[in-house]
């Protein structure tokens, strides 16, 4: 009984004998060992039976000595099942293609919209979706996904403000703000000119107002500088102060530096791991065995698939481990001072306007404390310090 | 004589130190589920064969299986596995019955 899987699977034929010696036939055929099966008998003079496939042209010599004829009635079994589909191979094919076919154009890309865009604009959008990849006939899984293309649109077309990039099928809506890049709007209304902050004025260039400081005099932050009055007394006229001020501030930068520093890096080591998920398991597709790096982080990225408009309830996985790295930094103490120094000299031009100038850098205090350099730095900067302030209405007359 | 004295000895040995008779004396085994499966073991081959009557000869006589509608599912050259209905088994022994 349990061999019948097996019979199935070598394939079977099934036979008809006739004649008289049907038993000396079979014992024959069992002496000889071929593996007769499901004997039964039909009248007193015939009987079939089934037997494996390579067994059937082994059987005519005994049928002849034991007088019998034999007739081979069906085959079944795997071996003929396998051969008839490979005669119909054609449909199977077919079916497989067509799924193919429609699941390849379902992850193809068939329309790309931008709304929201002015034609120049748009043009440019189009031009840069193209370099990365991402035109009409494409597969989607060739191509970054959602969120990075959107950021390298916002990243490489500046007169973008923002764009939603977002995957409706097989068609990109590009919903698109532009930047409103704002025209210079001259100010006209009446105004003085005041210090920002604590400083020595070095230079003086008034275009419109009255002078109301001198150079290297110290002015207070809301000092008036330039006033907006101008003309006689009693009959003044409001004027909105035009000019450059530059006076010396200062500012202190406090830097600590370690000397000795450890950092997480890549190593450039990474190893790749292809998975199919199905709910929650992933299914590894490539990249098996044990990953061969010690200490790493894991990129996941995944794509779901489609199937016409629907998603699949599977998609694809894709890891990345890259390898990390603990590296120290090690200064000596002059190095130490140098970076601490330029250190804070980025940090001042943070803070600072774009135009300003470093007249001097000093430092103040440096010690050297539980592995680390302290410095203490004073800045000498040259800044415009003016501020516009209104001179309100009441004050005018 | 001598083989009187075999078969002898051979039935002292299985009855004294436990053995399995069909083991050591050639005895047919058969297995019975019910009616419907015959299990033998250790036949010398098949006399006759119908789709009511089935015929094994063994060493010692022959073994007549009564019954209807008789498939044999698998015989090899010691072991025969026979389905149907079985209504009746008989041993037939050549020195008293002799053949039928």
């Amino acid at each position: 009984m349990k061999n019948e899987w097996m019979e199935n699977f070598y394939g079977k034929v099934t036979v008809r004998v006739a004649g008289k010696g049907i038993e000396r036939f079979l014992n024959l055929l069992v002496r000889n060992g071929v593996h007769v099966q499901n004997v039964k008998r039909h009248g007193t003079e015939t009987a079939t039976f089934t037997l494996r496939v390579r067994e059937a042209l082994r059987i005519r010599p005994f049928a002849r000595q034991s007088e019998c004829s034999v007739e081979f009635l069906r085959r079944s079994g795997a071996p003929f099942v396998i051969n008839r589909m490979l005669k119909n191979s054609g449909f199977i094919i077919g079916g497989l293609m067509f799924v193919f076919i429609v699941f390849f154009l379902s992850n193809s890309i068939w329309g790309i919209e931008i709304k929201g865009a002015k034609p120049a604009t748009e043009y440019q959008i189009r031009k840069e979706l193209d370099k990365m990849g991402v035109k009409i006939g494409r597969t989607q899984f060739s191509i970054a996904n959602v969120e990075g293309i959107q950021r390298q649109l916002t990243n490489r077309i500046e007169a973008l403000t923002w764009v939603g990039v977002e995957l409706k099928g097989t068609t990109f809506h590009l919903q698109v703000v532009e930047k409103k890049q704002p025209k210079k709007t001259e100010q006209l209304s009446p105004r003085n000119l005041v210090a920002k902050k604590k400083a020595t004025i070095v230079h003086m260039f008034v275009e419109k107002g009255k002078q109301m400081v001198n150079v290297y005099d110290h002015v207070v932050p809301g000092q008036l500088l330039v006033s907006g009055l101008i003309g006689k007394e009693g009959a003044t006229k409001r004027v909105a102060a035009q000019g450059e001020i530059l006076g010396e501030t200062w500012y202190k930068s406090y830097v600590e530096m370690p000397l000795n520093t450890s950092f997480k890096v890549f190593n450039g080591k990474e190893e790749q791991k292809h998975y199919l998920r199905i709910g929650s398991t992933d299914i590894p597709l490539w990249g098996f065995g044990k990953l061969k790096l010690r200490k790493y982080e894991t990129e996941e990225n995944q794509r779901d698939i489609y199937l016409l408009k629907w998603k699949l309830p599977f998609s694809y996985v894709n890891k990345t481990f890259r390898e990390k790295e603990e590296i120290t930094r090690q200064y000596t103490k002059d190095e130490a001072i140098k970076k601490a120094s330029e250190i804070a000299l980025r940090d001042i031009k943070t803070r600072i306007d774009e135009d300003a100038k470093i007249k001097e850098e000093k430092i103040l205090h440096r010690v050297f404390e539980n592995g680390k350099v302290k410095l203490s730095i004073h800045f000498q900067i040259i800044e415009n310090i003016a501020k516009g302030q209104p001179i309100p209405k009441e004050t005018s007359e | 004589m001598a083989k009187k004295w075999g078969q002898l000895v051979r039935n002292w040995m299985a009855d004294k130190m436990d053995l399995p008779q069909d083991v050591m004396m050639d005895l047919p085994r058969i297995t019975m589920i019910g009616q419907i499966h015959i299990y033998i073991e250790n036949h010398r081959g098949l006399i006759a064969f119908s789709d009511k009557e089935v015929r094994l000869l063994l060493k010692q006589g022959q073994l007549l299986i009564k019954g209807k509608s008789f498939v044999i599912k698998t015989i090899l050259p010691e072991e025969i596995l026979l389905e149907g209905r079985i209504d009746q088994v008989i041993y037939i022994n050549e020195e008293s019955g002799g053949k039928k």
